[in-house]
């Protein structure tokens, strides 16, 4: 009887553990793939709460149909005259990559970026250029949401800023 | 007509670079079952959790089967996490350079890193089975991504060259790209031999007159020899064709023009 007893109770924490441990991957799982490449959840120490998805279970992911009003020459001449070269990033080479969501509003928000050097590994800017960089970006008034397939949709977009020397140039 | 034929004859180049023909591989062996994983795989929508996670099974399942990177990668290229899918890529490259080196170029000069670029398809290209490859949508030959690569920094010779060579091995005229001599005649208004961008672009014309941009830069080539009457003829043509509806965009084109460009150059002209 206290045989059985013992047998019961190891069985039981046997089932206990793998339950958990089952549940443990699958949020690990979780953690490492999201439902769509480059989605993008809110992140409260990232970003503004008044930034909201119009659809945020169907948000589009193709970044052509996220336009600039005035195209790519406005967006870039924007980028170009608000950008504030100073002595320090002189020497500075390297990419950064911008992405963000358009909203059905035409608000952008969600943005996160990505540092490269001239050979596309992780580099460390300056955290001052990074932060002019992302500010340059959250100024921009003039993005234009998905109309794809005769429906209004969020999209996610992304640019990429190449920096020689210093220079800011829009890839 | 022609166009068309071109165009869907590209797209199909296109599909089969895209795919894997998994029954070259022996029955039951590991890179079978990766490549009918991957099979299974691309039938998710590409960049979801589903296919992803099949991609990492097929890469468990046969780690020196470098289609499952080059698929794997893809999205993550797309998207903006160039870092990321590099990583991936990487993989499939040093695995199979012949079929992938070409592929990671095309990225290196989508980035506009075109040191890189011009490295992977000099290597391409001088291994032993180089065979033609195009750009993933395929409208152009490989080798005008590396004469653009050439002329971005500023090696016109070079640039010029390599175009020249690769249309001279063309079998028959219907073998050229729907923009070739569209991005020959650039290179020679770039080192201001305008008689033979002239000469170029109006060849261009026989093959595809849907390129706003071509009657720009021929306008600029007219400009350069300082016949400005036939400039204006040209700029406004140019200002036409961006009206219409369908222009063909130029995908790719390392040079490329916009309407305002032209306008302005036609307010210049009209202030002379």
């Amino acid at each position: 009887m206290i045989k059985t007893n013992t047998f019961q109770n190891i069985l039981i924490l046997i089932t206990v553990f793998a339950f958990f441990t089952a549940c443990n991957q699958e949020e690990k799982q979780q953690q490492k793939y999201q439902n769509q490449i480059g989605d993008t959840p809110y992140n409260f120490n990232l970003d503004t709460k008044n930034f909201k998805l119009c659809d945020s279970l169907n948000t589009l992911h193709k970044r052509a149909y996220v336009k600039y009003k005035g195209g790519n020459k406005a967006l870039k001449k924007e980028l170009v005259e608000n950008y504030k070269l100073q002595s320090q990033y002189k020497t500075y080479n390297g990419y950064f990559i911008i992405r963000f969501v358009v909203n059905c509003k035409d608000e952008a928000g969600r943005y996160r970026m990505e540092v490269l050097d001239e050979n596309f590994n992780l580099a460390n800017a300056p955290k001052e250029l990074q932060k002019h960089i992302l500010n340059l970006f959250k100024t921009l008034k003039n993005w234009q949401h998905p109309f794809y397939e005769n429906k209004h949709y969020d999209g996610y977009k992304f640019i990429t800023i190449k920096i020689t020397n210093g220079q800011i140039q829009l890839v | 007509m022609k166009i068309i034929i071109k165009t869907l004859f590209f797209l199909f180049s296109a599909l089969i670079f895209s795919q894997e023909n998994c029954f070259i591989y022996p029955e039951k062996s590991p890179e079978r079952k990766a490549c009918e994983l991957c099979d299974k795989a691309i039938t998710y929508q590409q960049g979801s959790k589903e296919s992803q996670l099949i991609f990492d099974e097929a890469i468990a399942t046969a780690p020196n089967f470098a289609w499952s990177y080059y698929q794997k990668a893809v999205p993550f290229l797309k998207r903006g996490f160039l870092y990321e899918g590099l990583e991936i890529l990487n993989n499939a490259v040093e695995l199979k350079p012949l079929e992938y080196l070409c592929y990671r170029a095309y990225w290196y000069w989508q980035y506009q890193n075109h040191n890189l670029c011009i490295k992977d398809l000099e290597t391409y290209y001088a291994l032993p089975k180089a065979y033609l490859q195009f750009t993933p949508g395929g409208e152009k030959d490989m080798r005008l991504i590396l004469g653009l690569a050439y002329a971005k920094q500023n090696n016109y010779k070079k640039a010029i060259k390599t175009i020249e060579d690769c249309i001279a091995t063309y079998k028959t005229e219907d073998d050229i790209g729907l923009s070739d001599y569209h991005t020959l005649a650039i290179l020679y208004i770039k080192i201001k031999n305008y008689n033979k961008a002239i000469e170029t672009m109006n060849m261009q014309f026989t093959v595809n007159k849907d390129i706003p941009d071509s009657y720009y830069y021929l306008g600029l080539a007219y400009k350069g020899k300082l016949n400005f009457k036939e400039a204006k003829i040209q700029f406004n043509k140019a200002l036409l064709k961006f009206q219409e509806d369908n222009y063909y965009s130029n995908p790719n084109a390392g040079f490329k023009a916009y309407k305002i460009d032209v306008e302005t150059e036609i307010n210049t002209l009209n202030s002379l």
